[in-house]
């Protein structure tokens, strides 16, 4: 398989938390890996074949790479922000394309109908229009002044309010959203989802949070996204066809799908293509 | 439901008023699954996004866009549908016939072996007739199998029953059945089929 652009790219492979001297094997893009901290207390990945991987450790997860990244694993200011809470919601493995894991992330019009009550609830489907682009310095996708109407937004929300969003991605697996904070009007609640791609069918699916709430307890704040994504899955491995198409004509979008249609445009200009489908089948 | 027809995947379902309809098992829009969708009223709608579709394939509505008349352009492809004899009959192309009629029969239930056709008329010991229906029988209970085979020797069979048999009766032949799917899935695993 060729991995193309990808090959150089951060992903995530675990979290750092749960890391003990006892490797544990995982693979990315289709090869085995192991990932270890070694006596100093540094996380460590290596391939079969015994080469050391690049690693990160940050938010919350241990990052490596199977090629040379030349850019540095992108930022998320809010990581450091003082009266954060940092929620490491685990993982969901999923079997589908890590493209169509992260497509669905940046998608509000399902929230209705998979998300039934949490995130959205008929008859409040309508998406207002928004602002779509690919900044080209930062060399990102930005969704922004994203609203719709969510019956129970987050943990920390008592009853329906009009949310807003701003999603990004920095990454070809990874996507930041930027949320509407309840207890603090002023500040936006951080949730992101960090795919691990396996194959091009499989993933492992890490989200994680970066909150204000000092309230709700942790294992509600992770119950509480897990139940999310879980949702999500049941859609997520019931896609036809399980790559992610680039090309026109497979599948329709409308004005809602303006974030998805800029990051399959994104994808393909940049021949990120690892779990996308290039030809109509 | 999610059903099979040579020509495919297909999401089969009945509409508020009882017509039943068959379209391909897969959303235009994001290629979801129809079949994990919801009946309202007359129409299918895809459990993803809410896109809505009329028995005759066309979307009716995108919920995303409350004000927007579809196009006609965005429709899924659709399949005959008949109804006889409490069979649910689904046609391939543009069929010449009508289905054939099971009088003084009623079906009973259906179940999926992990066996091919000729595994199960192997563990039967009886051939499909000409009416398309496999005949076996046991407890002085008569059952008529019809077989329909799907993809990777898997086949869906429906068990048919005489009208007028008695509770008792439906309760053996439903016990016939699995033992025969037992049994045909065993001739399957041994390949003696």
């Amino acid at each position: 398989m060729e991995l193309g652009a990808m090959r150089n790219e951060w992903y995530p492979v675990g979290l750092f938390s749960r890391l003990n001297e006892r490797a544990y094997e995982t693979a990315l893009m289709g090869e085995p890996i192991e990932v270890s901290v070694n006596a100093d207390g540094k996380a460590t990945v290596t391939s079969r074949s015994g080469r050391d991987l690049p690693v990160r450790v940050r938010y919350g997860h241990v990052w490596s790479s199977l090629g040379t990244p030349d850019k540095e694993l992108f930022a998320i200011p809010e990581a450091d922000q003082p009266g954060r809470r940092f929620v490491d919601v685990g993982v969901v493995r999923v079997r589908c394309s890590p493209l169509r894991a992260v497509e669905n992330f940046l998608d509000i019009a399902h929230f209705p109908f998979v998300h039934t009550d949490i995130l959205g609830a008929e008859p409040h489907t309508e998406v207002q229009n928004y602002k779509v682009e690919i900044r080209d310095v930062e060399d990102e996708v930005w969704a922004t002044q994203v609203k719709f109407y969510q019956p129970q937004a987050a943990k920390s929300a008592s009853g329906g309010i009009t949310t807003e969003y701003m999603y990004r991605v920095p990454a070809p697996t990874c996507s930041v959203l930027y949320k509407t904070c309840p207890p603090r009007p002023a500040e936006w609640d951080v949730i992101t989802l960090f795919v691990q791609p396996l194959a091009e069918d499989l993933c492992d699916v890490w989200p994680w949070m970066a909150l204000f709430d000092d309230v709700t307890p942790m294992t509600d704040l992770i119950h509480f996204q897990q139940t999310i994504f879980l949702q999500d899955r049941s859609i997520l491995e019931n896609q036809i066809p399980r790559l992610l198409p680039l090309d026109p004509g497979m599948e329709i979008p409308t004005r809602a799908d303006l974030t998805s249609v800029a990051y399959r445009r994104w994808l393909k200009r940049h021949d990120y293509t690892y779990g996308a489908q290039l030809v109509a089948q | 439901m999610p059903a099979r027809t040579p020509a495919g995947p297909i999401a089969l379902w009945r509409s508020a008023s009882g017509r039943p309809a068959a379209s391909a098992d897969r959303c235009p829009h994001r290629g979801m699954r129809l079949s994990h969708g919801f009946v309202r009223g007359e129409a299918l709608s895809c459990i993803y996004h809410g896109w809505s579709y009329a028995q005759a394939g066309n979307c009716l509505r995108i919920p995303a866009h409350p004000g927007l008349v579809p196009p006609e352009t965005i429709r899924v492809a659709t399949q005959q549908v008949q109804e006889a004899d409490g069979v649910i009959w689904v046609a391939v192309g543009e069929p010449t016939d009508q289905p054939p009629r099971f009088e003084g029969l009623v079906p009973l239930r259906s179940l999926m072996a992990n066996a091919g056709i000729a595994a199960i008329e192997a563990a039967a010991g009886a051939k499909s007739g000409a009416d398309g229906l496999l005949r076996t029988s046991g407890n002085s209970t008569e059952l008529r199998l019809l077989l329909v085979a799907q993809e990777q020797d898997r086949t869906l069979i429906h068990v048919l029953l005489k009208g007028d048999a008695p509770v008792s009766q439906r309760i053996f032949a439903s016990r016939i059945a699995e033992a025969l799917r037992r049994a045909a899935e065993d001739v399957q695993a041994k390949g003696i089929a």
